[in-house]
């Protein structure tokens, strides 16, 4: 069983500042926490990643930066998390609280509703 | 690595050229880099992680309102994606056009060689007066038969390139491989281009010599000096062959390079392109692209109402210069 990518969009946002929030990072770094995270349950596309970056920037959550990597020595943009962001991402975890209050309550558990019957 | 970026390069290929698309590319890249980089380095094969990095690369659906690119990713845009031509159709249609640039110089050789059967024959019609009029029948005919052959090659090399024709009717695209396998082709002909050019050019300024050596030699009468125009003709049907050859396949390998739009990334594939004049208004632009056969044809009926041929070839080196004046002031 996959996540629907539908479901997910709406905290990709809320994954990727948790994970700038312990420090800057760069792009394929979060997709990797992301995977190992979520146990290997949720792969974010490059393309999603990538928007969602886009998108946050603008909005002035995250700042770029370009910085050599410390093992390789390789040029990449990393990002960081702003203080905005950090609001923002408070905000997104109190909705999400909420969110799974109210579906919690649609949700079965254990046993089916046949045999519930 | 290669296919990777072969694939990011195909996805962007019709997408506007603009700075935010930049971006997109090269951190795309450098995300599916660092996943190939990490995959190998776990054990996968090279099939396996190229799988994985593109199979997790997503749509580029998802940048579209990111990137102000919507119109270029749906289906229904107004610009359309455009024919691909792969990597086997640029190789068929860069041979068709090499032959075609053979046949056409053939074909202009033989045009002005049609001068040499009459010259050739008048020359030895008098020599042997008892002969004069057969062979001045037989020059005639020469003529027209070296020119028919020549009309004939002309007519045959144009239509056999006539399925290429789509090229310059429809918006035809190639990818980043293919653009690079022409460009790499275009690099290694232009030594041949200007050994071409060179030989041909200076075949066209030693036609002169024969009349002049042929003048010192045998005085000015009798059959040497008659046939001298006509070997002047084969120099310069000879040269004109090699110039024309030599530039119609650099032709074609610029035609294919300038394929790709200007404005998309697939544009930007060809380092340093050299474009086609953009001149200032239509006006402009209808003029000057009627220019050299203009100039051809007052420099025939110059030269053929007044016989001056000495002199009537001032006017390309002036032709030359008007040339490049217009282009440099009529231009954006």
């Amino acid at each position: 069983m996959n996540i629907s990518s539908d479901v997910i969009r709406g905290y990709n946002d809320t994954m990727i500042l948790y994970l700038l929030w312990e420090g800057p990072s760069y792009g394929y770094e979060i997709s990797k926490q992301i995977k190992t995270l979520s146990d290997g349950k949720y792969i974010i596309k490059e393309t999603t990643l990538y928007s969602a970056f886009t998108r946050m920037e603008k909005n002035g959550f995250i700042e770029s930066f370009s910085s050599q990597s410390t093992d390789t020595g390789k040029r990449r943009t990393y990002y960081r998390i702003t203080e905005t962001g950090q609001r923002y991402y408070l905000e997104k975890c109190k909705e999400w609280e909420l969110t799974q209050e109210v579906v919690e309550k649609f949700i079965l558990k254990g046993d089916n509703r046949n045999g519930n019957n | 690595m290669e296919t990777i970026k072969n694939y990011l390069e195909s996805m962007f290929l019709n997408l506007p050229n603009t700075p935010e698309v930049y971006r997109a590319k090269s951190e795309l890249l450098q995300m599916m880099e660092d996943k190939y980089t990490e995959l190998k380095e776990e054990g996968k094969s090279e099939n396996e992680a190229i799988g994985i990095v593109i199979s997790e690369f997503g749509n580029l659906d998802e940048l579209a309102a990111d990137l102000g690119i919507a119109s270029f990713v749906q289906p229904n845009s107004q610009v359309p994606a455009g024919r691909t031509l792969s990597l086997e159709d640029v190789k068929n249609c860069l041979a068709d056009y090499a032959r075609h640039a053979y046949l056409t110089a053939l074909g202009i050789m033989f045009c002005i060689l049609s001068f040499c059967g009459p010259i050739f024959l008048s020359a030895a019609a008098e020599l042997s007066p008892r002969h004069e009029d057969l062979l001045d029948a037989l020059a005639g005919a020469a003529f027209f038969l070296i020119v028919a052959i020549g009309v004939g090659l002309l007519v045959y090399s144009g239509i056999s390139v006539g399925k290429w024709k789509y090229l310059k009717t429809e918006r035809c695209v190639t990818d980043f491989a293919t653009t690079e396998y022409i460009h790499q082709r275009m690099e290694s002909y232009k030594g041949t281009y200007a050994a071409l050019l060179t030989v041909g050019i200076i075949l066209c300024i030693l036609c002169v010599l024969p009349p002049i050596i042929f003048d010192a030699v045998w005085d000015s009468s009798g059959f040497w000096d008659d046939c001298s125009a006509g070997f002047l003709f084969i120099l310069v049907a000879l040269g004109v062959f090699l110039i024309v050859m030599g530039s119609m396949r650099l032709g074609s390998y610029n035609r294919l390079l300038h394929l790709n739009g200007q404005g998309t990334v697939g544009g930007s594939y060809v380092p340093n392109q050299q474009n086609e004049p953009q001149y200032i208004n239509k006006t402009a632009a209808a003029v000057m692209s009627v220019y050299w056969p203009t100039v051809t044809c007052l420099y025939l009926i110059w030269s053929f109402l007044s016989f001056d041929w000495h002199i009537t070839w001032i006017i390309w080196p002036i032709a030359g210069i008007i040339h490049t004046l217009v282009k440099n002031t009529m231009t954006k």
